[in-house]
C-alpha cells in the first residue's frame, strides 16, 4: 500500500445518496433494519434510507465471499454412462459493500488467508475479487461487548477495506485504501472535496477519540496463544463450558469462522443428479468431529469451547502470526447463556 | 418478595452435607445484563448464586445435559442434582419426568414462585430505556423491577418489560418442588393465554404463508432453538447424523441410501421442513419457556409456531402439558370423543 | 425470494402428484379392491402402504411435500377397526395436530387430508381420491413447501 494511493475526500452526508446513484454499474449492499434489534446486510433499494450509523449487523460481512451455501459443481448421469460434472464457479455482479465495521473487515483478512495462503479457493476469490468493502469508523463502541482495541485492532482500522468513511458532523470523510477503491470514490466526482488539513486534523482526532473508549481489556494478548497451550489440558474448559448449549450461534456469526461442510444433495440417485454443496459448519456441533467409525473426539461441549477460543487465539497465531479473532464482540452479545470469550482467555490464556 | 438469601442457605446447606452432587442455577454473566446458568458443585461457590428477573434460561435443559455429562465420564455418584425451578422450568422437569427421562428421587427440585412477576425480555427493555444501557435488574416489590442504568437505579412496571411468555403464563408458581420459595400468587390477570396465536391464526392463509416464508428464508440454521430446548433431548436429531452406524460391513449402497430427511442448505424449504419437525415434536410437550425464540439471533417468533399446537392440546384435547408426571402423554393417549368430522 | 405470487391456479393440464399413504389391513386392500372392480379414478394417487395409520410419521407427510407432492392423502381403518386395535386412534390425533400446524403456517387447507377407508370400500376410496384430486386442481401445484432444486 504506498501512500501516493491514499486520496482522502470530504463527502456531504446529503451527498451520499448522490454517490450511491452514480454506482450503477454495482450492485449495493448496506446495513438495514431485518427485524426489530436485527441489521443486516440488504440490497440498497432506496439509496436515501441508508443511514450507516446503526449498531453492526447480526450477520458478518463474510456472506459475500463465503456464503452459507456454495455450489461447488452439479452432476448428472445418462444412464448407463459416467456422470458428467459442470463447474459452476461464481460469477457475481460487481457489488459494494458500505457500513462494514472494522473488526468485520479484519475478519475478511483472515478470511483471505484461510482462502488464499494455503490453498487458492476459487469459490471465494471469485467473489472476493467482485466485491468491494466500503468501511465504517465507529465513533463509539457499537456493543458493550466490543473489544477491537484488545486484539491489534482499532475503531477505525483499515485492514481489509477498499475504502473507510469517517463520519465528522455532517460530512463524512473517505479515505481511498486500495486502487479500486479510489476509482470509486472518482466516480462520485464533483461531490468529493478534498479533504483539507483541519479536515484530516479532525479525522485523526475523531479516530483518536474512538480508540479511547473503553473496552473490554485483555492484558497481554502476546502471552494468550502459549498460555492457553499450557492449560490444554485445564479442568477449568469444562467448567465454563457448563452453561454452553451447543449452538452454533458464536461460529456462524463470527466474522472469521470459516468452517464448512460439503455435502451431496440429491434430486434423483438413478440416474444420479445433483449438486455437491459445501455450508457452513462449526466445530460446536456434535457430528463436527465425528468419525465413521463412531467415535467422537470432541465428545463434551468443554473440548469445542476450548477448540473455539484456541483456533482464534492459539492455533491462528501459531500460523499466521496473528490472533484470529477481531473483538466484534458477536459471540458475546449473542450467546444464549452468556459465555463470554474475554473472560475465557482472561482466565486461561494469561501468565 | 422472594428471598434470595433464603434459596442461597438452602444451596449451601445442601451441598455441604452433601445430600447432592451439585446445585444447578444463575449467577452474575461478564457478558451482558443476562445470567449465566451454573452448576454450583461446592458450597462456598454458592455465594455467586443470584435469582431475579435477569435468571431467563430454563434451567431443565441442563438436566439432560447433565445426564449426558455422567454418562460421557462414566459418574457412578448415585446423589440427585439440585436444580433451581420457575414455574415453567419445574413444568419441563415435569414432563422430563412424565417421559422417563430420569428418576424423580434423582433431582431436588428447588422452586422458585415468580409471584406476581416474570422475567425480562430485553427487547422490551431496550425499547423502553430508550438508548441507555442496563447494568443490573432486580426485583422490585410485586410488580415491579428496579433498572439500574449510568443513571441510576429507576423502577420500571414489570408488566410494561416482562417477557411475553410470563404475560401468558398459566403457572408461575412452580407445582413440582421439594421445596419452594416465593408467594403462590395465581391471580396474575395479565394476558390471556394464547393471546398471540390466535391473533395471528385471523390472518388469511396467504398473508400466514407470506409471514412465515420470510422467517424460514431467514432462519440461520444455528440450531441454537433446539440446543436450548429441554425437550428436544433426542440422541440424534433429524438434521443431524451422528448415529448412522457406519460399520466394516455397512455397504457403499446403505450409506448413499441412508434418508436425508432435510438438507443442510439454509433455504426456504429445508428451514420450514426443520422448523415444522421441532414444532410437531414438541406437541403436548412444549411448556411455553419461549427459550426457542429469546435465542434466536434473528428474531424468529419460534413461539407463536410452538405454542400454536399447545393451544390445539389445552382446547382441544384439555391437556397441559407439565401438569401430571403420571398422565400419558398427548400422543400416546386418545380420547373416544377426540375430532373425527375432519377425516373423510 | 417473491415467490408467494407464484400461485398458477388452474394451470391448463396440471395433474396433480398426490402421495397417499394406506393402511394396509384396510385402506391399501381398499384401493386393490377399486382396481380389480375397474372402478373409474384420476391415477394421480402414488400409494405407499404402511403397517397402520397410526405409524404414519409427520415427517412422511413434511418430506412428500418438500420433495414436492401437491397433496398427501393419509388413509386408515374406521375407528373401531384398527387391525392393532388402536393405531389410527393415535393417527387421529396426531394428524390432526399436523394438520393445524401445516394450515398455520399457511399450507393450503385442501393439501392434506385423511379418511377412513376400509378393505371392503372400493368405491369410497375412488371417492375419496376423486374429490382429493378435483380440489388439488383447483390450488394448482404446491410450490410452498416444495424444494427448489
Amino acid at each position: 500500500m504506498t501512500k501516493t494511493m491514499a486520496m482522502e475526500k470530504m463527502l456531504n452526508k446529503a451527498d451520499l445518496a448522490a454517490w450511491m446513484g452514480k454506482l450503477e454499474t454495482h450492485q449495493l449492499f448496506a446495513p438495514m433494519l431485518e427485524d426489530e434489534g436485527v441489521w443486516n446486510y440488504a440490497p440498497v433499494v432506496k439509496a436515501a434510507d441508508v443511514a450507516l450509523d446503526q449498531p453492526n449487523t447480526v450477520r458478518p460481512p463474510k456472506d459475500f465471499v463465503f456464503p452459507q451455501r456454495e455450489t461447488l459443481y452439479r452432476f448428472e448421469q445418462v444412464r448407463g454412462e459416467a456422470p458428467v460434472l459442470t463447474e459452476t464457479l461464481p460469477d457475481p455482479q460487481p457489488s459494494v459493500v458500505f457500513g462494514v465495521r472494522p473488526c468485520d473487515s479484519r475478519g475478511l483478512v483472515r478470511q483471505d488467508i484461510v482462502f488464499t495462503k494455503e490453498f487458492d479457493d476459487p469459490y471465494f476469490q471469485g467473489r472476493r475479487a467482485k466485491t468491494i468493502f466500503v468501511g465504517q469508523a465507529c465513533k463509539v463502541p457499537p456493543s458493550p461487548n466490543c473489544f477491537c482495541n484488545s486484539v491489534g485492532g482499532s475503531p477505525s482500522s483499515e485492514d481489509g477495506l477498499d475504502l473507510l468513511m469517517t463520519e465528522l458532523d455532517g460530512k463524512y470523510h473517505v479515505k481511498a485504501v486500495t486502487q479500486r477503491g479510489a476509482d470509486l470514490l472518482a466516480k462520485g466526482g464533483a461531490l468529493f472535496k478534498e479533504a483539507s488539513a483541519s479536515d484530516k486534523a479532525a479525522v485523526a482526532k475523531a479516530h483518536e477519540s474512538a480508540k479511547a473508549h473503553p473496552q473490554r481489556p485483555i492484558k497481554e494478548l502476546g502471552k494468550v496463544a502459549g498460555a492457553l497451550k499450557q492449560n490444554f489440558d485445564s479442568k477449568a474448559w469444562d467448567e465454563m463450558a457448563k452453561a454452553c448449549i451447543g449452538c452454533g450461534i458464536c461460529t456462524f456469526l463470527c466474522p472469521t469462522c470459516h468452517c464448512f461442510d460439503i455435502n451431496d444433495e440429491v434430486t434423483c440417485s438413478s440416474p444420479c443428479k445433483g449438486e455437491r454443496v459445501r455450508t457452513w459448519d462449526t466445530c460446536q456441533f456434535p457430528d463436527f468431529t465425528m468419525h465413521t467409525s463412531g467415535h467422537n473426539p470432541r465428545e463434551t461441549l468443554g473440548s469445542r469451547l476450548r477448540q473455539r477460543v484456541c483456533h482464534k487465539f492459539q492455533y491462528f497465531t501459531e500460523n499466521h502470526d496473528m490472533p484470529q479473532c477481531t473483538g466484534c464482540g458477536r459471540c458475546i452479545s449473542l450467546c444464549p447463556v452468556g459465555i463470554d470469550i474475554v473472560s475465557v482467555v482472561e482466565r486461561l490464556g494469561q501468565p | 418478595m422472594i428471598d434470595v438469601a433464603a434459596i442461597k442457605a438452602h444451596a449451601k446447606a445442601l451441598l455441604e452435607k452433601g445430600t447432592v452432587r451439585a446445585v444447578i442455577g444463575y449467577r452474575n454473566s461478564t457478558a451482558g445484563l443476562l445470567a449465566e446458568p451454573f452448576v454450583f458443585t461446592g458450597p462456598e461457590s454458592v455465594d455467586d448464586l443470584i435469582y431475579g428477573p435477569s435468571c431467563v434460561q430454563n434451567l431443565a435443559l441442563y438436566l439432560v445435559n447433565d445426564k449426558k455429562e455422567r454418562a460421557h465420564h462414566k459418574s457412578d455418584d448415585a446423589r440427585p442434582v439440585a436444580v433451581v425451578a420457575k414455574g415453567c422450568d419445574a413444568r419441563a422437569i415435569t414432563v422430563l419426568l412424565q417421559e422417563k427421562h430420569f428418576l424423580r428421587e434423582a433431582i431436588h427440585v428447588i422452586g422458585v414462585s415468580c409471584e406476581g412477576t416474570g422475567v425480562v425480555d430485553t427487547k422490551k427493555l431496550a425499547r423502553k430505556l430508550g438508548g441507555k444501557h442496563a447494568v443490573e435488574i432486580d426485583f422490585d416489590g410485586g410488580e415491579a423491577f428496579a433498572v439500574t442504568t449510568a443513571d441510576g437505579v429507576q423502577s420500571l412496571p414489570a408488566a410494561e418489560i416482562m417477557a411475553e411468555r410470563c404475560l401468558e403464563c398459566r403457572g408461575a408458581h412452580p407445582q413440582l418442588a421439594d421445596i419452594a420459595f416465593g408467594e403462590a400468587k395465581t391471580d396474575r390477570a395479565l394476558h390471556t393465554p394464547f393471546q398471540a396465536v390466535k391473533h395471528k391464526m385471523k390472518e388469511e392463509q396467504d398473508n400466514r404463508w407470506s409471514f412465515w416464508a420470510r422467517q424460514f428464508d431467514r432462519c440461520l440454521r444455528c440450531y441454537a432453538c433446539r440446543s436450548v430446548c429441554p425437550m428436544c433431548y433426542c440422541e440424534e436429531c433429524v438434521v443431524d447424523s451422528i448415529q448412522f452406524a457406519v460399520l466394516p460391513d455397512t455397504t457403499a449402497e446403505e450409506k448413499a441410501n441412508r434418508i436425508k430427511w432435510i438438507e443442510r442448505s439454509p433455504n426456504r424449504s429445508e428451514s420450514a421442513m426443520y422448523h415444522m419437525v421441532r414444532a410437531i415434536h414438541l406437541a403436548g410437550r412444549c411448556i411455553d419457556c419461549a427459550e426457542c425464540e429469546r435465542v434466536c439471533p434473528v428474531n424468529i417468533p419460534l413461539r407463536l409456531l410452538n405454542t400454536r399446537l399447545e393451544m390445539e392440546a389445552f382446547e382441544t384435547f384439555d391437556y397441559n402439558p407439565g401438569s401430571d408426571m403420571n398422565a400419558p402423554t398427548l400422543t400416546s393417549s386418545f380420547k373416544d370423543t377426540d375430532p373425527n368430522s375432519f377425516i373423510r | 425470494m417473491a415467490n408467494v405470487q407464484e400461485t398458477a391456479k388452474d394451470e391448463p393440464g396440471f395433474e396433480p402428484k398426490i402421495v397417499a399413504f394406506l393402511c394396509k389391513w384396510c385402506s391399501s386392500a381398499g384401493s386393490d379392491l377399486a382396481g380389480v372392480s375397474r372402478l373409474q379414478y384420476p391415477s394421480n394417487a402414488v400409494p405407499i402402504t404402511i403397517m397402520c395409520s397410526g405409524s404414519m410419521s409427520p415427517m412422511f407427510v413434511l418430506s412428500a411435500f418438500n420433495k414436492g407432492a401437491d397433496g398427501v392423502l393419509v388413509s386408515g381403518c374406521h375407528p373401531g377397526d384398527c387391525h392393532y386395535l388402536k393405531g389410527n386412534f393415535y393417527a387421529r390425533r396426531k394428524i390432526y395436530l399436523v394438520q393445524k400446524l401445516l394450515q398455520f403456517i399457511g399450507l393450503e387447507n385442501d393439501r392434506f387430508r385423511m379418511s377412513w377407508v376400509s378393505a371392503a370400500e372400493g368405491v369410497k376410496f375412488a371417492g375419496v381420491v376423486d374429490e382429493f384430486v378435483k380440489d388439488v386442481k383447483k390450488l394448482g401445484p404446491q410450490t410452498r413447501l416444495k424444494a427448489k432444486r
